[in-house]
């Protein structure tokens, strides 16, 4: 006995650093796993599409901005049905509010609050269609719950002051920022890694033409 | 005299040098970018958006060549005068409109401002100068003496 206790012993010491080798393993794939699917849900909230799609285009945009709802209604939408519909363009939407545009914060906050829910596309809709009413008298939460059933409502005016979401919208700022935005709206087109920064509401006619260039290469 | 001749070949030079790199940040991408850029100023019906996003790179290559070379120096620092002022136009009205858009003046990415308001502003006097210094004596020889 007094022979084979250092080799219980011994046993029991790889026992022990296999288990805690085999829970640290457990811990960083939980953790690694847990951060992959936060930043892809918030990816997936403001997104449409498909990931693996040719052409990706990220959209810098301030729903209190003019030129922002020009481009939502006349050029977004032709471009959803016809690209990213098709599986041809993936469509990422970025929070840029601009300083001087006093609502566009809280428009960003109650946007994003909506897409934990599922509903940014809604909220995206009536925050461009109604933007000259909340712009001017700042009714934003009224405006996006009004489009909601009461308990989307409710929910939405509960997470839209979760410190989550204010950090996601600083992290599309910052993103921003990284691309050189400076204006908006503007539009980073990425194919095969080469980005092509397009500033303004661009004409839907000649952005398709660019896009079938692109996409002809 | 002398002075005055070394001051025509720093202008001439100096312009060339910003139609050449104009017209190089413009052909070496799509056309259509620069007619995204263009369209966004809201002025020009799209056929015309195309005609000038086509010709325009073309243009700034030919005024920077002959620049450069110092050929036809009159008709060519009138015709870059006109040019630059214009843009210089074009920019200040889109810029007290308030619109948010690119300026277009060397490729993507950069929106006017203030800071390309004086910049072009400066390059507006720079060709008007040399167009004033080239109508004031004989017609001027590329090489400086």
């Amino acid at each position: 006995m007094l022979v084979r206790r250092p080799a219980t012993a011994s046993r029991y010491n790889r026992e022990m650093s296999r288990l805690a080798l085999l829970l640290c393993c457990t811990l960083a794939a939980g953790a690694v796993q847990n951060s992959t699917s936060k930043s892809a849900t918030a990816e997936i909230v403001k997104s449409i599409g498909v990931f693996t799609a040719p052409i990706t285009i990220e959209v810098f945009s301030d729903f209190q901005c003019p030129s922002c709802k020009l481009l939502y209604e006349r050029t977004l939408r032709p471009l959803t049905d016809d690209y990213v519909a098709k599986g041809r363009v993936y469509l990422i939407h970025r929070d840029f509010p601009l300083p001087q545009h006093e609502h566009a914060r809280e428009a960003a906050c109650y946007a994003c609050a909506a897409g934990r829910i599922g509903k940014y596309e809604t909220a995206c809709d009536v925050l461009f269609r109604q933007q000259e009413h909340w712009a001017a008298d700042g009714k934003v939460a009224d405006t996006v719950c009004a489009a909601l059933s009461p308990s989307e409502a409710k929910q939405v005016r509960a997470l839209a002051k979760d410190p989550q979401i204010a950090a996601s919208v600083d992290h599309d700022i910052q993103l921003g920022t990284a691309a050189g935005v400076q204006k908006t709206p503007t539009m980073v087109i990425t194919y095969k890694e080469q980005r092509y920064p397009v500033v303004g509401a661009v004409n839907y006619d000649l952005l398709r033409r660019f896009l079938d260039q692109l996409l002809s290469k | 005299m002398r002075f005055r001749r070394w001051l025509v070949l720093v202008l001439r030079v100096g312009l060339a040098a910003v139609f050449l790199y104009a017209a190089w940040t413009k052909l070496r991408q799509s056309w259509l970018l620069f007619a995204m850029a263009i369209d966004a100023y809201g002025l020009l019906p799209q056929w015309a958006v195309i005609t000038l996003a086509r010709a325009l790179p073309w243009l700034e290559l030919a005024l920077g060549i002959l620049l450069l070379t110092g050929l036809w120096l009159r008709q060519t620092a009138i015709a870059a005068s006109a040019l630059l002022a214009l843009f210089f136009a074009v920019m200040l009205k889109s810029y007290a409109r308030g619109l948010q858009i690119d300026c277009a003046c060397f490729g993507l990415g950069e929106a006017i401002s203030w800071k390309t308001l004086v910049r072009d502003g400066v390059l507006v006097l720079s060709s008007i100068a040399l167009a004033a210094l080239a109508f004031r004596r004989a017609p001027y020889s590329a090489k400086p003496t």
